[in-house]
């Protein structure tokens, strides 16, 4: 697919997103022990490409019609709130392109991270999706410093297994709401 | 001899020495004389729009609560109870009649006046409730929703200290269909630098072709040339944009005349910008390309000294932490009266430039500051423009000056000297002693 191609992104898309954070969906059981083998599989490789910086690997595992996105305030609405960023694949494409350039100063040297993912939990969804849910710190180490990003993530997995793919991931930082240090990789 | 004793042979025309940027002594003297000693941005009207919202802030390094009480007026409150010094509030922002400090349960109205003393035997005959209220600023400022603060009865009129400043707020504000903005939520990052560093940034059109030659690259690359920022790839100087110096440290920065197309048709391509302007185009037809001009950025930089950046759609912050720490707080601005779809569109345009561009402005100001370590290195030129000649001033009283100039850093730094230098009487207010006055 083009990675330059028409955003998908529309009314119903947002609604989406709205909804898998809803308050509701705190009450969810716990997870459905047949699918987090797999689920954990995904989230696990999803880790290591971007820890070993396959960022064009990593993007393919993404559908077409995906969102990464780093909300500032998950309660709230995308549409009426600003997040850290909210991508979908050609921005994604875009933010990979940043780093490719070789000019992206922020990432000169670039960081080297160690992500810990623990937490895993999964469930089906309607359609054939598993939502997948885990807590995540990324240790980011550039210019004599180590910083923590902690954060819970939410995974819609469109497929699982050797072809693993991912829709929607959200990284719900810890800190959102306070003074983040700048990010110029991928969380 | 310390730094603050020196402070004209500190800032040159030519250039500044290094200690204004990493000597604590004179961090000490800014957050007095300039974060106090003239007027500082505090918040926006809009988030604070009922009787008894409230949002915290900060006046420098003071806490602040900012609050509209059931009147309807607003009163920037020290976030300091009048009897141990607890902060009697700890929520960003909300809606409250009364801050009870948790401590021993002095309580407050949001006038900020003490209406309940616990236990109150016991004080001495002269203890008056009026006496105790919670300190307040005591000249508060409103321009176009913007509210200012000081702590300096002589300071100027907020209307004379914005200058020409004051119409340009105007045509950020009146892109706005109803003429007003609605501030929304912000993005917080922090540098390890000093705060002038961002203002040496902020009317700076020497830097985007080097520091935001990523960013340049990328569009070039991936969404073919005329697009944001295109116009720093080569000789800025040629394309008619211009930077200002506006007198009282306020810096303008014009990129407008630099553009060969449309805003919109400039403006990158965010999520949903497909989507959102299909439904602009079958709701409004001709009129849609007018409306779709409001979504993108102003594609100007107007900063108000000493600690607003107005910029894109955004109303940033600079916010001091110490000497070397700097808080950036990017608040969003909202178009009131247009429609949703270009708000919609708005808060994810207000998420490109910041995540892909300013990371990099970021890392250039610590750089800065790890430079500026070394003692024995002692100035920082800047001189691009000095002996420049002013071509053209406008009828606001603008002067024009190319984009790529110094002029306004200049500026600033002669203003923040002043302020530096004077010794200005900083006070502070109880309930019904405030004076507010509207400037537009």
């Amino acid at each position: 697919m083009d990675p330059q191609a028409a955003s998908p992104v529309d009314d119903r898309l947002y609604q989406r997103l709205v909804d898998l954070l809803a308050s509701g969906e705190a009450e969810r059981g716990p997870g459905d022990p047949a699918l987090r083998p797999a689920a954990e599989q995904a989230l696990h490789h999803e880790a290591r490409l971007l820890d070993d910086r396959r960022y064009r690997d990593w993007l393919q595992r993404f559908t077409d019609d995906c969102v990464y996105w780093v909300p500032l305030d998950p309660t709230g609405d995308p549409r009426g709130q600003v997040s850290y960023l909210l991508d979908d694949r050609r921005r994604m494409d875009d933010r990979i392109g940043l780093l490719e350039t070789g000019w992206a100063h922020a990432q000169e040297p670039p960081s080297r991270t160690c992500r810990t993912v623990s937490n895993v939990e999964a469930w089906p969804l309607d359609g054939g999706d598993t939502l997948a849910r885990c807590t995540t710190v990324v240790w980011e180490y550039r210019k004599d410093r180590l910083i923590p990003f902690a954060s819970r993530n939410d995974f819609v997995l469109a497929d699982l297994g050797e072809h693993w793919s991912v829709r929607f991931k959200i990284v719900r930082l810890v800190d959102s709401r306070g003074d983040v240090r700048k990010f110029s990789f991928v969380l | 001899m310390t730094a603050t004793n020196d402070l004209d042979n500190l800032v040159q025309p030519h250039r500044v020495h290094r200690s204004i940027y990493v000597d604590s002594d004179v961090f000490a003297a800014e957050m007095s004389k300039v974060f106090g000693g003239t007027w500082v941005y505090l918040a926006h009207e809009s988030q604070v729009p009922d009787p008894n919202d409230f949002i915290t802030t900060r006046l420098g390094l003071r806490p602040l609560i900012i609050t509209r009480d059931d009147d309807g007026d607003l009163h920037a409150l020290f976030n300091r109870c009048a009897h141990r010094a607890s902060t009697v509030c700890q929520s960003e922002c909300g809606s409250a009649r009364r801050f009870q400090c948790s401590y021993h349960g002095w309580t407050y109205s949001n006038r900020g006046d003490l209406v309940n003393l616990p236990f109150a035997d016991g004080y001495p005959a002269d203890f008056h409730l009026e006496d105790h209220g919670l300190a307040q600023v005591p000249r508060l400022g409103l321009y176009r929703g913007l509210i200012f603060g000081t702590l300096n009865l002589d300071a100027p009129s907020l209307a004379e200290w914005l200058g020409p400043a004051g119409p340009l707020i105007d045509e950020f504000v009146d892109r706005s269909p109803s003429g007003r903005i609605e501030v929304r939520n912000c993005q917080r990052m922090i540098y390890r630098g000093n705060w002038k560093l961002a203002w040496d940034n902020a009317a700076d059109g020497l830097h985007p072709t080097f520091a935001h030659r990523s960013f340049v690259l990328l569009n070039e690359r991936q969404h073919g040339g005329a697009r944001s920022l295109s116009q720093f790839k080569s000789s800025p100087d040629d394309t008619g944009m211009y930077g200002s110096d506006l007198g009282n440290g306020h810096m303008f920065v014009d990129q407008r005349p630099g553009l060969n197309q449309s805003f919109w048709q400039t403006q990158r391509p965010v999520p949903g910008r497909e989507w959102y302007a299909e439904q602009i185009e079958q709701s409004f037809g001709d009129e849609a390309a007018d409306i779709l001009e409001v979504a993108p950025g102003s594609m100007v930089n107007l900063s108000i000294f000493p600690n607003l950046l107005i910029k894109g759609n955004h109303l940033e912050t600079v916010d001091p932490v110490s000497v070397g720490e700097t808080r950036l707080h990017t608040w969003v601005a909202a178009a009131a009266g247009a429609p949703d779809e270009v708000n919609v569109l708005r808060m994810r345009i207000a998420e490109d430039f910041p995540s892909l561009g300013n990371p990099d402005d970021l890392e250039l100001f610590e750089r800065c500051q790890e430079g500026l370590s070394i003692a024995e290195v002692e100035w920082v030129d800047m001189s691009k423009g000095l002996d420049h000649e002013v071509a053209e001033v406008t009828a606001g009283g603008v002067a024009k000056a190319p984009v790529t100039h110094e002029g306004p850093m200049r500026g600033y730094l002669r203003a923040w000297l002043e302020l530096m230098s004077s010794e200005a009487r900083l006070t502070t207010a109880r309930n019904g002693e405030v004076s507010r006055e509207v400037a537009a």
